[in-house]
């Protein structure tokens, strides 16, 4: 496959359009489509639209596509729909990205450049002049959900860190991603003491940004760089699983890079086969009778919302089965499309609103199950869904650490 | 370990999934793309029409009772899907389906209802949602926003006052679904009309709109949620019936909703978006299916598979450029595909291409060319099963629920299943 982003080159994609049967499915749950008329629908500025694509873009209202993936997920056709629009709204921006989406996307710079200074950044963005500077400069919605910094990095913590107990279960390779390096760094560190606590060998090589944010925002030649070097670094042995608590990250190392941006990397493809969000890679012992299930009973009723981003991947809702297996805790499945962030797009000052207004429903949800606590397993997910609801919300592995009596 | 893999998550799918689940089994459904219950017309069709010839038929020769018509239709009709299956077991299926949710479906009397369609005909079918309701009134208006796609109300009035001797009008009312929009789409005046604000708006343009007809006939667009149409039906203070359009279909989604609700609350693991593209077997039995998952392949072991994945429109049954019909992913021997003029030019005409597909038992279990099963633990289900032209018989939906009752029932009873009435393979 041609890395580019010349829609002549995005055969991928492209051999799927004639497959689009006009069904329509894709725009009954298009969550875009559904709450704002700017956006014209996933069939049409998709399967439809590129057919007159010749290297220029025919349908501006591409760029209001939040790129969930949806449509694709829900294609029975098969057709790659969000894939074909990533590409196309790459190609669309290319000669004029925005300085905004420049910076948002460069997580490790995000990070990076906090953590020293992390109470003044952290003051900085709760303040209201500050943030309306933001907004009129740099084009990020002043109520947008930001990122907290902390002056620990998960590196800092792993460098002192010595398991409690010997591995018994084999090795595995634990990527934290960006959000786990530098902001959530708490799921990262539950996640490893969840796997050592289970008697694995947790490895964890030095790493980077798998270029997602890059790719969302159609900067496809930085983010092919970024996801090859982190899969050289990931791809220490043929046999050992990649665990992660990153859930678009893993998505991105699993077929995005290969789907949208068409990389054909060996050790990418090898990584990809081998990485695991960490609820998959447990549910899957679980339906094996592997995994140990003396969990500490959770008396709560919690709302647990899938990011687009995990269910892309094919997998269902490995986290929503495995937190059922945990006694006195009732899950309830937010059965909403998507929490309206999508990666960086619910930040972007002139698409907030649809952010909020796509989001509404799984809000509403939270607020009504329990304004307290709500489970996601992305990050930029669970800070939306914080921002909206004043709830806290954690990956699912916090839950299952505490109902391993680690917390 | 999970008990049963469904593959499939149209009307037969989601059947056998509610079905094993309440009998206690686990269940993991997989599907590539969402079920095709929403480009149907939320209806539940059993048996429509009996052809004896090949024209289109005008709607008196409809099937008033379609189970008292079966035998019959069967005689004339070998080989076809109800004729592997105990004639009773059909109504029963259907009535357990539509007790599976009974806010949305009208429990069936044992007739066919007649419903109108798009064009201003009348169509018949079995089950209804109760804004569906026909009843043969004398006058109608018919009213339609001006800004939705594919519904003409002049069109269907005229059509209707030939089609069911009524006296009908149409009438335009001017109410975009969302500020300047000009061809707004079915669900998108559902998702308005779900809002109260929007519903008073819209009856208030209806109400102003028409003269003293008995009956108003609106675009099925009354809402995704249940309760939305007899609120709208209230307002007006007349009988309202809605005209089923085409794709996408507002009743279609208002009952796959509710259905995959139904499944998911019943403990169902629904997996969405990939596709099963291989199984494992050991002698006659399967033993796990193939799911390509993102980045690998990935087998989930299974005891029993119901395998309902629909016909050519799914792409479980292709046929290649020298006509050779083969199904896709079991390599299940396909039943007629070998007949002279699978197609005709003749539109009209019977299409047996339509009627290809997998022979089975009664238990569901495809057969061999010997008539022998081939897989012991595997049951084939709804579209793909040979035998029927369902659009021409109206009669897909009842084949989808009561082939996929039986699936399920021979996977919680083996050995209890009754031997068909009738084997004709």
């Amino acid at each position: 496959m041609f890395e580019s982003t010349s829609h002549e080159h995005n055969l991928l994609a492209r051999a799927s359009l004639d497959q689009c049967v006009k069904c329509t499915i894709c725009e009954t749950q298009c969550p875009v489509m559904a709450v704002t008329p700017a956006f014209s629908g996933p069939k049409f500025v998709g399967p439809q639209a590129e057919r007159y694509r010749h290297g220029e873009s025919v349908d501006h209202s591409l760029d209001y596509c939040s790129s969930c993936g949806t449509c694709t997920l829900v294609c029975p056709q098969g057709v790659k729909i969000a894939e074909l629009n990533s590409v196309a709204r790459a190609a669309m921006k290319k000669d004029h990205m925005p300085l905004r989406d420049q910076l948002i996307s460069r997580t490790i710079m995000m990070g990076a450049v906090m953590r020293p200074v992390a109470p003044i950044a952290n003051a900085v963005l709760a303040n209201g002049a500050a943030r309306w500077m933001i907004e009129k400069v740099v084009g990020v919605h002043r109520k947008a959900a930001m990122p907290t910094a902390h002056t620990r990095t998960f590196a800092s913590w792993w460098k002192k860190h010595t398991p409690a107990q010997s591995a018994t279960a084999g090795k595995v390779v634990f990527f934290h991603g960006c959000a786990g390096q530098y902001f959530e760094v708490e799921t990262s560190i539950k996640a490893v003491e969840v796997l050592e606590h289970l008697g694995y060998e947790v490895v964890v090589p030095p790493q980077g940004c798998c270029g997602l944010p890059l790719q969302s925002n159609g900067i496809f030649d930085t983010a092919r760089g970024y996801v090859k070097t982190l899969a050289e670094r990931l791809n220490i042995a043929d046999d050992v699983p990649i665990i992660t608590a990153a859930g678009s990250c893993a998505g991105m190392l699993k077929h995005e890079a290969h789907e949208i941006m068409g990389v054909d990397d060996p050790a990418v493809l090898r990584v990809g086969g081998r990485t695991r969000e960490i609820s998959e890679f447990l549910l899957d012992l679980a339906d094996r009778g592997k995994l140990p299930l003396d969990f500490s009973p959770i008396n709560l009723e919690v709302v647990y919302h899938v990011p687009c981003q995990v269910k892309g991947q094919g997998m269902g809702k490995p986290a929503l089965e495995l937190l059922r297996l945990i006694p006195g805790l009732t899950v309830v499945d937010s059965d909403a499309t998507c929490c309206g962030i999508a990666g960086t797009y619910g930040l972007k000052k002139e698409k907030y609103d649809v952010g909020q207004a796509v989001g509404k429903p799984l809000f509403d949800k939270v607020r009504d199950v329990n304004p307290k606590l709500a489970v996601c397993d992305t990050e930029t997910c669970r800070w939306q869904i914080a921002a909206a609801t004043g709830a806290k919300v954690v990956h699912p592995v916090w839950l299952l650490h505490q109902a391993y009596g680690l917390s | 370990m999970t008990d049963t893999i469904i593959v499939g998550a149209g009307l037969s799918g989601l059947s056998a999934a509610i079905r094993l689940a309440q009998a206690g089994a686990k269940v993991t459904l997989f599907t590539f793309g969402l079920g095709g219950i929403q480009l149907g017309q939320g209806t539940i069709d059993v048996l429509g029409y009996s052809l004896a010839g090949s024209r289109p038929t005008p709607a008196d020769t409809a099937i008033t009772d379609p189970f008292a018509a079966m035998s019959q239709h069967l005689t004339g009709h070998p080989g076809h899907p109800y004729a592997t299956v105990p004639l009773a077991s059909i109504r029963d299926s259907v009535d357990w389906l539509a007790a599976l949710v009974p806010d949305l479906l009208t429990p069936g009397d044992g007739v066919n209802h007649m419903v109108p369609t798009a064009l201003g005909g009348l169509r018949p079918t079995y089950l209804i949602q109760p804004s569906m309701t026909w009843s043969n009134p004398s006058s109608i208006a018919v009213v339609s926003p001006r800004q939705i796609k594919d519904f003409y109300p002049r069109l269907a009035a005229a059509n209707l006052t030939k089609t069911a001797h009524v006296d009908a009008h149409g009438y335009h009312i001017d109410l975009p679904a969302r500020p300047g929009e000009v061809d707004s789409s079915p669900v998108a005046y559902a998702t308005a009309l779900d809002r109260s604000d929007f519903a008073r708006r819209f009856v208030e343009l209806v109400a102003n709109a028409i003269a003293d007809e008995e009956v108003i006939g609106l675009p099925a667009i009354l809402g995704l949620h249940p309760d939305t149409a007899e609120s709208i039906a209230r307002a007006l203070g007349r009988p309202v019936v809605e005209f089923l359009l085409p794709p996408p279909s507002v009743p279609g989604m208002r009952l796959n909703v509710a259905l995959t609700q139904r499944a998911k609350d019943l403990g169902v693991r629904v997996v969405i978006g990939s596709k099963v593209t291989g199984f494992t077997s050991a002698g006659a039995k399967v033993t796990g299916v193939v799911v390509a998952q993102a980045g690998r392949d990935q087998t989930y072991p299974c005891d029993h598979v119901v395998y309902a994945p629909g016909g050519f429109e799914s792409g479980a049954l292709t046929m290649d450029s020298y006509g050779g019909v083969r199904e896709t992913l079991f390599d299940l021997p396909v039943v007629g595909a070998t007949a002279e003029d699978l197609i005709t030019g003749d539109y009209w005409a019977d299409q047996r291409l339509f009627a290809c597909g997998v022979a089975v038992d009664s238990a569901m279990t495809p057969l061999d060319v010997l008539g022998q099963p081939i897989y012991t633990n595997l049951h084939a289900v709804g579209g793909l099963l040979a035998g029927a032209v369902r659009w021409t018989e109206k009669s897909g939906d009842g084949i989808a629920i009561t082939s996929a009752v039986r699936a399920a029932d021979a996977i919680v009873s083996p050995g209890v299943t009754p031997t068909t009435n009738e084997r004709t393979r």
